[in-house]
């Protein structure tokens, strides 16, 4: 019986189908957990005010969002330090963490509270949470809203009356950003220009009474300009300092807090499911295209989207022309042979170098090398400050197509060996030398295994950390770079970087605790980055596969 | 009535000359003297000589292996791409030797055009497909494209079944029609020989008539080499056959000669089955 | 080429079917020679129940004519022959109307044996002029029977030598009954009689030829109907290395 099953084969299937099911429910898992644990960190849950009583038998206000809990034993809950007579004789206590943000006053942002001693817990309507752009959040109660230190509005109104001054606030922010990225850092970036020219005169010998009065007339116009943005900005800073918000916290202290310094303030336990769903995703949007804050652990993760996303097409730019070309040579025109065969043999081992060799070796090499010798050529001027002998986006781009070019090689001959020898033949007899051939008919019909190769390529490229931190990605980068300076694709710039920034927080960050839902949502956000430049491939590919469709068989 | 019925029996007589397999006057056209192919060290031609005429059909039959494709790819020079191939003795193509130093291989490609035993078509259009040559000789003029393309498929018969459908892709073809469609793909740059090997092999029987029923036409326009499998292809379609056996060329005469009264017993064994 | 050579074929089917195409043209032949012979027998012996037995076994023959005729159109169909199977096939379909032919003229020999004897009470007449020449046409059709037997070129060149001994012997018996005839009209009849079964005699000498023509067309694959004799000596003397 027991044997016949086994030679009917059913049993192998059963263990392959159980497998594959393994590892569908493992990646399903993963990013489940990322995505429960990530996206649920902007839903705005309610705060609560709780009466707790410490250790000393002392009763505190507290305020602030639960946000773990969990189940300690006697003997561990007495060495974190809660009173004996709290704990009593259970075997297990529960405990729960509150975040209680107000750094200002409290040396922690969240406090472990043994539940046993909560003895009120309630979720006033009137209780603010206020996102500032420094010191993390803010819970208390609204007192009054001023303005160069008189009251402007209190009573039932003041938070109408708030709501506009932040909103009002904001705008005029946005104005000083505006001012200060793009018009000042334009003039910056010509100053700069300018200084460099001077500099390159100088050392050409060519620094005439001429160019010394172009080059001042130039500076000067440039001067008068930013001269008037400056005094514009401070008028903008005035404003926007002008007015302050007066709280008063859970346990009885006045705090008051420019509006400048608020992002955004909202009462959670006032909130309507509703209005929470618009606000969790107005969070999300904010996420996704703001600027982070406050050492990473808050704002939003735009540049490290946009750095990972350019770095990876600059990457597939470079990596492509020159892995077809390699194989193209290697199966193509190359002498089938001992060194062929050698060189197959380097390139399938290159892909087995761990990654953090290829950023030792971008950094000896490509930046200090190569770039060096670049800034010694072709950037004299702005010595000592380097250009190109620094890590920046080129090198990180080059180095990681060096990384991914074994697997473009490897899987571009191998398409170009499957390309069937009838339709070489059929080129050639008609009168097509081989590199006609190779151009009109054999290249398009591997095309489909070139992008198969870039897929893997970036897929890799993309959640490549360990070389970058060598050769070119930074904790924070100044400016994005592209942007409308010219020549606009800055490749001497640093920039950030999704997987760099997941480090970052979660290791580097001040407050570890804090960030770590900030951690998941960056890892889910990169992998849906790289499912989508994925897909973007996988959809070129089959459209090219669909097109040059050999003949079968 | 006398002279009346004289007559007639010399009309008779002359008419069934003409329905007769009895070729007209015929020109040499290609000339094969003392050709030694090696792979390596291993010889698989053996001092062949022939003479190919020209807008005939010469078929080259024989068991698998005896070299008949090898020496059709000397032709054009097909087995250059082979590794460790060394060519010894002559072909003449019109007088001139194709391995001679001077020759241009691509060129010499396009005065000897070639059909493959599998169709393969490129993986574009079936307008792309045909303009191909073309487009490689530098003719990108639409006019002269389009007048080219649709000379060959007429004269590969196949304007009628593709007329309304000249920028699908080639795949979407039948077998018969890909095959017909490489044909017209080989004429379009007018070559003066066409060598195919094997065209029919791949294909049903009636698409293997038609491309047969097809041969019979180029002849008029070509010279034309066919290696064939078939022994009634080979009988059907050409007007000369070489028995080709272990690389040796064993027989080559007329068809009708060699299929009805072959001289040598190794033909004679191949043709009727009794081979082996 | 000895007649092992059908049955080398990779298809032994097709081995079998020529083998027994051959086997049946064969058994054709032996029929119509007994025909002949037995033809001659009743007609010398005025023996009226043989005569009608020739005339029944007549059905045989056109019987074996029609099976082996549509056996040779399927190969010709479904094998599409080459070379000497080929020549083998087309011999066999011309060697056939041939023999039956010949079975015919026996038949009318028997038929005539039969008219003659009915009405002619007991009258005996040995038709001593018809005996040699009975004798050296049965000898013809059996040596190029033989010769189809053979697959052998042998002897061929004596058959149609033969030949030209049965036209001599023929114009003797014509100027001998012409003779006959005038010394006494009363001979006349006979004569006609004699005349009518050494003419049919003489067509048999012709097939016979034929036969041996064909015979020669599939073992040289040369058509030799239609040119002088030196030329046809020429041809087999000359392709006879082939064999």
């Amino acid at each position: 019986m027991i044997k016949q099953w086994f030679k009917s084969g059913s049993p192998w299937i059963w263990l392959n189908a159980s497998a594959v099911s393994m590892s569908l429910i493992l990646v399903v898992g993963i990013l489940g957990l990322i995505a429960v644990r990530g996206l649920g960190h902007y839903w705005p849950s309610n705060v609560a005010h709780l009466q707790y009583r410490d250790k000393d038998g002392q009763m505190q206000d507290i305020t602030g969002e639960f946000v773990d809990s969990n189940e300690v034993s006697a003997q561990r809950a007495k060495d974190a330090g809660y009173a004996a007579t709290d704990i009593g004789d259970d075997l297990e206590v529960e405990q729960k963490l509150v975040k209680i943000g107000n750094r200002e006053l409290n040396a922690m942002d969240f406090r472990w509270l043994l539940a046993k001693n909560i003895q009120k817990e309630e979720y006033p309507e009137a209780l603010v949470v206020v996102e500032r752009r420094e010191y993390g959040n803010f819970y208390g109660f609204l007192v009054a809203l001023k303005a160069s230190g008189q009251i402007v509005a209190n009573g039932p109104n003041v938070w109408e009356a708030a709501q506009k001054s932040i909103a009002d606030t904001a705008q005029v922010f946005k104005e000083i950003k505006q001012l200060e990225k793009k018009e000042i850092g334009a003039i910056n970036y010509a100053l700069e220009r300018l200084r460099l020219k001077q500099r390159s005169l100088e050392l050409k010998n060519q620094w005439t009474d001429e160019a010394k009065k172009e080059i001042a007339a130039e500076k000067s116009t440039l001067q008068t300009e930013y001269q008037s943005y400056q005094s514009r900005l401070k008028q903008l800073y005035a404003k926007g300092n002008e007015q302050s918000l007066v709280f008063k916290t859970g346990d009885g202290h006045e705090v008051a807090i420019p509006v400048g310094k608020v992002v955004n303030a909202f009462q959670p336990n006032a909130m309507s499911v509703f209005t929470k769903i618009g606000h969790y995703f107005a969070k999300l949007g904010e996420f996704l295209s703001d600027d982070p804050r406050e050492a990473n652990t808050e704002g939003g993760i735009f540049p490290a989207i946009y750095g990972t996303v350019l770095m990876v097409i600059l990457m597939a730019i470079m990596v492509t022309p020159f892995g077809v070309v390699a194989a193209v040579y290697l199966r193509e025109y190359a002498k089938q042979g001992f060194t062929t065969r050698l060189i197959r043999i380097a390139v399938n081992n290159l892909a087995g170098v761990p990654s953090i060799v290829y950023g030792v070796f971008g950094l000896g090499f490509f930046v200090y090398i190569l770039g060096g010798n670049i800034d010694q050529l072709f950037y004299p001027e702005s010595a000592p400050s380097p250009v190109f002998g620094t890590p920046g986006l080129m090198w990180a781009s080059i180095t990681l197509a060096l990384l991914t070019l074994p697997v473009v090689i490897v899987a571009t001959e191998e398409g170009l060996s499957r390309i069937p020898k009838s339709i070489r033949e059929g080129s050639l007899a008609l009168g097509a030398t081989k590199f006609e051939t190779l151009w009109l008919t054999v290249l398009p019909m591997a095309s489909p295994a070139m992008m198969t190769g870039l897929i893997l390529a970036v897929a890799r490229a993309a959640g490549e950390v360990a070389p970058l931190m060598l050769v070119g990605v930074v904790k924070l980068a100044p400016a994005l770079p592209l942007d409308g300076n010219f020549p606009f694709l800055h490749l001497d710039r640093k920039f950030m970087h999704l997987g760099f920034h997941i480090y970052d927080v979660g290791f580097q960050s001040p407050n570890v605790e804090a960030a770590r839902p900030l951690v998941y949502a960056t890892s889910l956000l990169l992998v849906i980055v790289i499912v989508g430049l994925n897909l973007a491939a996988v959809t070129i590919r089959n459209h090219l596969r669909e097109k040059y469709r050999a003949l079968e068989g | 009535m006398e002279n009346q019925a004289e007559r007639r029996h010399a009309i008779d007589i002359s008419s069934i000359r003409t329905i007769s397999h009895n070729p007209g006057k015929e020109d040499p056209c290609l000339h094969v003297e003392n050709l030694n192919l090696f792979y390596g060290q291993k010889q698989a031609l053996f001092n062949i000589n022939m003479v190919m005429p020209k807008q005939r059909v010469t078929a080259y039959i024989g068991p698998s292996g005896c070299g008949k494709s090898t020496l059709l790819r000397c032709i054009n020079r097909m087995n250059d791409l082979i590794d460790g191939v060394r060519i010894e003795g002559k072909i003449n193509l019109d007088d001139q030797d194709i391995y001679a130093k001077s020759v241009n291989v691509a060129a010499l490609r396009r005065r000897v055009g070639m059909v493959f035993q599998k169709p393969n078509p490129f993986p574009k259009s079936i307008y792309e497909n045909v303009a191909y040559g073309l487009r490689i000789q530098g003719i990108n003029d639409r006019h002269t494209l389009d007048e080219a393309v649709e000379q060959s498929l007429q004269g590969a018969a196949l304007w009628g079944e593709v007329k309304d459908r000249l920028n699908d892709n080639a795949f979407g073809l039948s077998g018969g029609q890909q095959q017909r469609l490489v044909i017209a793909r080989a004429i379009a740059i007018e070559p003066e020989v066409l060598l195919l090997d094997e065209p029919a092999s791949a294909l049903d029987p009636i698409s293997t008539l038609k491309i047969e029923e097809l041969i019979n036409e180029l002849k008029e326009k070509y010279t034309i080499v066919i290696v064939t499998h078939n022994m009634q292809q080979a009988a059907r379609v050409s007007d000369y056959t070489a028995f080709m056996y272990m690389g040796e060329l064993i027989e080559f005469g007329r068809t009708t000669e060699l299929f009805t009264n072959p001289v040598k017993q190794q033909t004679e064994d191949y043709i009727t089955g009794r081979y082996g | 080429m000895d007649k092992k050579h059908i049955g080398q074929h990779i298809s032994k089917q097709f081995n079998e079917e020529l083998e027994d195409i051959r086997h049946k043209v064969l058994t054709m032949g032996g029929l119509v020679e007994q025909q002949l012979e037995m033809a001659m027998k009743a007609f010398k012996l005025g023996d009226i129940d043989l005569a009608e037995q020739i005339i029944q076994n007549d059905e045989q023959i056109n019987e074996l004519e029609l099976i082996i005729d549509k056996e040779c159109m399927q190969i010709l169909a479904l094998r599409q022959p080459a070379a000497f199977d080929l020549r083998l096939l087309i011999s066999c379909i011309k060697m056939i109307p041939e023999l039956e032919r010949i079975g015919d003229k026996a038949t009318r020999v028997a038929h005539m044996t039969v008219q003659l004897f009915n009405n002619d009470t007991g009258k005996r007449d040995d038709y001593y002029e018809v005996q040699h020449l009975s004798e050296l046409v049965i000898l013809m059709l059996h040596d190029s029977l033989d010769a189809f037997a053979r697959m052998s070129l042998d002897g061929i060149l004596a058959i149609t030598e033969q030949e030209k001994v049965v036209n001599r012997e023929y114009s003797a018996i014509v100027r001998q009954l012409i003779t006959q005839m005038f010394e006494d009209p009363r001979n006349i009849t006979r004569s006609l009689d004699v005349l009518t079964v050494s003419k049919a005699l003489e067509r048999v000498a012709d097939m016979s030829c034929n036969v041996c023509e064909y015979v020669t067309y599939m073992i040289l694959g040369e058509d030799v109907r239609h040119i002088s004799h030196e030329e046809f000596v020429a041809v087999v003397s000359g392709r006879k290395g082939k064999e």
